[in-house]
């Protein structure tokens, strides 16, 4: 029924995006109120319609996001008491309810299709490619769209060496952080002699400010599985399992429902689609450790152990999962095979760079006009990604940095703006691709904080096993905490440095391998912040609330009264149309004046 | 297998553990979470090389790595030199009041920083406690928390009714920071009293009895005198010799 | 579609338990999972969700089920974030503190919450009615900063909105329900 609903044009279909963040926007009251009026007045409508919730779009800054097909109308921030203007326009007439129209800030201009927004427009759909379009509880919706074929596709035509194959050809490199071929991987594992094997999805999506992996596992579940079946096929291995994140609920409960569809239709479980091939998955729920993502320790965690990982000089493809070979790679990766399978290598390997292939999720968020999901072509510029797909910065303010990587990765700085984004590109400045995550910062965020930040994080996620992860970032926390309080020491520099590559090549995984990037990313192109709060006591974004002092510069503000209206202590006092003051002793320097005033005239000294 | 260690050659097992190698050859690798009797653990990093194989060159924890392949290695690079002398300042910093550590602090050259000791600990986390614990078949303790927040511990930090009171963990602990108190009667380790058994003959200290209890349970059925402390049982052993051979 | 999702409440019991309590409620949970090792993990998620926090006894019937040392599973209950030790509230506030929140001003978002409840991350209020964690993304990035209300995820939370928050959930009628 759904599947028809999306190919006959006579049926219109209203697709309200349930990702986590439509969600917590209110879309669930949106989708009710939607199938309670068409449920009431039903009859009238001279087309069929269907309601139905899907997964996340990415833009959830503009969320709730309401999709009418085949109309190709694209509603922004819908509440539930626009359903009666959606319903009565839209449906019944086929008109346009304009006030729910994306509106360009700049041109003023309106969009009626999400297609034509910058937001998308450059953007190249992969392993997003069914999200926001299907229903990710329905397996026929799946299938509509390409879903299983390329499942059949192997297991009718393919050898287990010719799947291996196909994949290294087509160059895919693991999405999860690091690039190891996957082609590589597989074959290394399905060298081996021991039996049985296993593959292993990496769903515990740990870096703050990434949520790629959560937004396909809840949207497009059966993307993941029918990966996880091709590759099972390839090594031979008879079972799998996904290891979700803790926090992300909607994710095991929807991975949790295709596994049994899939099982239901004959996907999963004994003898595959008449194939004599046998593979079943079983999702386990992480615990809640960051360091979990580091692919021994996810193991150890799946075995009931403390989520500690092992030195890594017998890999995971000879002794993981209870000693057995085992493959273990990221959703993104997982989801991409299907599609390599069903388009061919070559194909698929036509976008992206000499050494990195196809598409990458980045979940762009920060100080950036339009966050969300954006899946682009490797080799896309920082340029292309934060100025045209995310619309640049907000508020007028100054872009000065941005995070790739997550805690692994490093900030890189305005100047390398032109900087292709693929894996070899940010490991040589200093960051790294991580699992996608991209955070961007403007003149308002201290780049010092922010490594202090990363550590802070680091010191709690960090398994604590070996030394210089544990008490080489207790140490370095320990420097920047101090730096941040206004009492650094000009030699601390040289020791965050030094104890930086220690923990480069002496730790034991990579996540303390990786933790001292964002320091020495910062100090290598932010010196002279660090310098600034050394030396001057001062923080020149006006961040560390021990060294600043907001003001509002009097020939600057308008006296309209936002400030006031927002500082959480009511330091801030002036009447409207009047120069207003900050009182410094109740100031407590959230910074809440300077991020509201329109007219740049809260200062820092 | 050959390989070559600070210019030594030698020949290994394939997967032989490159540190036992390494002491087979006569060299010395600095460890601290070491120990023969439970293997290469990783966990201090002390015993990092370099090994290099071609143009490939990388450091490993030679306690945990194992030699599959002919490989060149160097124990004492400037490179490795500077991790171990911060890897000593770090767990000098953490377990200031470990004369082990303050000994190899000025060994290793460290040079005096403004980082705040942490005041009278000395636990350096190698948990050859735990291990000790482990192989004794109690698994009373383990590394507890985790971050910059692990340490040691019981659950709850309360009595634990697995402890048997060996203090193994104390005797394997190279920082002295297990406290184990003795009366004449009693030890107190890990939050709890246990009751001490002493030789018939000698008066020395055999075990606790929670201690010799699990022994005589792990026997089924063989009783060994474990009223007596080693020496004395040696003796009488060899007197019971003496005595059959002389009839 | 679970479109359930975020009305799960609060099923978890909270309040004092008897020893036979505990294991009346811990019994079918462990029936449900092989006497394996592996299942350790689930065991102790299900055991969280039906009392809000692992009691001590939960974690010896489970230890002792699946033939774990009690020093594992206390090891696991103290790494994993899943896991409390203590009772949590009856409303449980997870303010996210990763990057995207944490560079738009959720600690300003922390300290209101002090300010009204007098609560820091970790901590419980007398009464037992908040309890506060900060967890480190719930990838909701684009929605920062967020706060989550037992199920319940609040997007773009200000100051103001807090309090509001604290008001729905019972809390601030009279003043901070503690004076810490």
């Amino acid at each position: 029924m759904d599947q028809r609903a999306m190919l006959e044009p006579n049926i219109r279909t209203v697709l309200v995006c349930c990702g986590t963040g439509c969600l917590a926007n209110g879309s669930m009251d949106v989708f009710r109120a939607l199938q309670k009026q068409l449920e009431t007045e039903g009859g009238e409508f001279q087309v069929r319609t269907y309601t139905k919730a899907t997964g996340c779009n990415g833009w959830c800054e503009k969320g709730p996001l309401v999709k009418i097909v085949p109309d190709d109308i694209t509603y922004c921030n819908v509440k539930a008491s626009d359903v009666p203007a959606i319903v009565d326009k839209t449906l019944k007439k086929g008109e346009v309810v304009k006030k729910l129209l994306y509106r360009d800030p700049k041109t003023k201009k309106y969009f009626k299709s999400h297609r034509e927004i910058s937001f998308y427009t450059k953007q190249l759909k992969v392993a997003l490619r069914n999200i926001g379009e299907i229903d990710p509880a329905n397996i026929q919706d799946y299938i509509a769209r390409d879903g299983y074929q390329a499942l059949a596709k192997v297991l009718k035509s393919m050898s287990p060496e010719q799947v291996i194959d196909e994949v290294q050809r087509s160059g895919l490199r693991g999405r999860g952080g690091a690039g190891f071929p996957t082609g590589l991987k597989w074959k290394a594992c399905a060298s081996q002699a021991a039996e049985p094997r296993y593959v292993v999805c990496n769903g515990d999506e740990g870096d703050p400010g990434a949520f790629m992996d959560r937004s396909i596992m809840e949207g497009d579940p059966h993307s993941v599985i029918e990966g996880m079946i091709i590759g099972a096929y390839a090594v031979g291995a008879a079972a799998g399992f996904i290891y979700v994140r803790d926090e992300y609920d909607l994710a095991v409960v929807n991975l949790g429902r295709a596994i049994e569809d899939a099982r239901r239709s004959g996907y999963l479980g004994d003898n595959i689609l008449g194939s004599g091939f046998s593979f079943d998955i079983e999702i386990v729920r992480g615990g809640g450790a960051f360091v979990c993502g580091e692919e021994t320790a996810l193991l150890a965690s799946i075995e009931g152990n403390v989520g500690e990982p092992r030195d890594k000089y017998v890999y995971p493809t000879e002794k993981g999962l209870w000693g057995q070979p085992t493959v273990i790679n990221n959703v993104e990766s997982w989801a991409n095979v299907p599609v390599i399978i069903n388009r061919g290598a070559d194909e698929w390997a036509r976008v992206g760079t000499a050494t990195s292939k196809g598409t990458k999720v980045f979940s762009l968020v920060g100080k950036v006009y339009n966050t969300g999901l954006v899946e682009v072509p490797m080799g896309t510029t920082l340029r292309e990604i934060i100025f045209d797909i995310g619309g640049g910065i907000p508020n007028g303010r100054q872009f000065k940095a941005v995070q790739t990587g997550g805690p692994s990765g490093g900030c890189i700085p305005a100047s390398l703006i032109d900087l292709p984004v693929d894996f070899d590109s940010l490991t040589s400045v200093g960051s790294m691709m991580g699992s996608g995550g991209m955070i961007v910062m403007d003149d308002r965020t201290c780049m010092v904080e922010v490594a202090r930040y990363y550590l802070n994080f680091l010191a709690g996620e960090s398994c604590g096993k070996c030394v210089p992860c544990r008490e080489g970032i207790r140490r370095m926390l320990e420097i920047l905490t101090r730096i941040c309080n206004a009492q650094g020491h000009p030699e601390d520099l040289e020791i965050l440095s030094s104890l930086g590559e220690t923990l480069q090549v002496a730790s034991l995984c990579g996540l303390g391998k990786t933790a001292p990037n964002p320091v020495l990313s910062t100090l290598r192109y932010f010196r002279d912040e660090y310098v600034a709060h050394i030396v001057e006591k001062r923080c020149p974004a006006g961040v560390c609330r021990s060294m600043t002092e907001f003001y509002i510069d009097a020939s600057l503000c308008t006296g309209c009264g936002l400030c006031k209206k927002n500082c959480p202590a009511d330091a801030i006092s002036g009447e409207i149309k009047e120069v207003h003051v900050i009182d410094q002793d109740r100031c407590i320097k959230c910074g809440e004046c300077i991020n509201n005033c329109k007219f740049q005239a809260v200062k820092v000294r | 297998m050959r390989v070559k260690i600070d210019g030594i050659e030698l020949e290994v097992q394939p997967g032989e553990i490159l540190l036992n190698a390494a002491r087979r050859a006569g060299i010395n690798i600095p460890t601290l979470c070491y120990h023969e009797a439970f293997g290469g653990q990783g966990h201090c990093r002390m015993c990092l090389v370099e090994v290099r194989k071609g143009a490939e060159v990388k450091l490993v924890a030679s306690c945990t790595y194992p030699i599959n392949e002919e490989v060149e290695v160097k124990t004492r690079t400037p490179v490795v030199e500077k991790i171990r002398q911060n890897i000593v300042m770090l767990l000098c910093k953490e377990a200031p009041a470990s004369e082990i550590m303050q000994k190899m602090y000025v060994e290793y050259g460290c040079e005096a920083n403004l980082l705040e000791p942490n005041e009278g600990e000395r636990c350096i986390l190698c948990r050859l406690c735990v291990k000790a614990c482990e192989k004794m078949g109690a698994s009373a303790i383990s590394a507890v928390f985790r971050g910059t927040s692990k340490r040691i511990g019981t659950p709850y930090d309360e009595a634990s009714a697995d402890c048997i009171g060996c203090a193994a963990c104390a005797q394997v602990c190279p920082t002295g920071a297990i406290e184990v108190r003795e009366t004449s009667d009693t030890r107190t380790i890990w939050h709890r009293d246990f009751e001490l058994v002493r030789c018939k003959e000698c008066g020395r200290v055999v075990g606790t009895k929670q201690q010799l209890d699990y022994l005589r349970s792990k026997l089924n059925g063989i009783t060994p005198d474990y009223e007596l402390c080693d020496t004395c049982r040696r003796h009488r052993a060899a007197k019971r010799l003496k005595d059959y051979v002389r009839v | 579609m679970a479109i359930l999702l975020w009305d799960w409440g609060d099923e978890a019991n909270m309040g004092e338990e008897t020893r036979e309590g505990i294991r009346g409620d811990v019994q079918p949970i462990i029936d449900k999972y092989p006497a394996e090792k592996r299942y350790i993990l689930p065991i102790m998620q299900d055991i969280q969700k039906r009392f809000n926090y692992l009691p001590k006894e939960a974690l010896e019937i489970a230890a002792a089920y699946v033939g774990a040392p009690v020093s594992l599973v206390y090891s696991m209950a103290t790494f994993y974030k899943a896991f409390s030790l203590v009772p949590r509230g009856r409303v449980h506030f997870r303010m996210c503190d990763g990057t995207a929140c944490h560079i738009k001003s959720s600690q300003v978002i922390l300290d209101e919450i002090h300010k009204c409840i007098g609560i820091r991350p970790g901590e419980t209020t007398p009464d037992g009615q908040f309890s506060l964690e900060t967890v480190n993304c719930l990838g909701a990035c684009a929605l920062a900063p967020v706060l989550v209300a037992n199920q319940k995820v609040h997007p773009k939370v200000t100051p103001a909105a807090m309090r509001e928050i604290i008001k729905q959930y019972g809390g601030l009628a009279d003043g901070p329900t503690s004076d810490a």
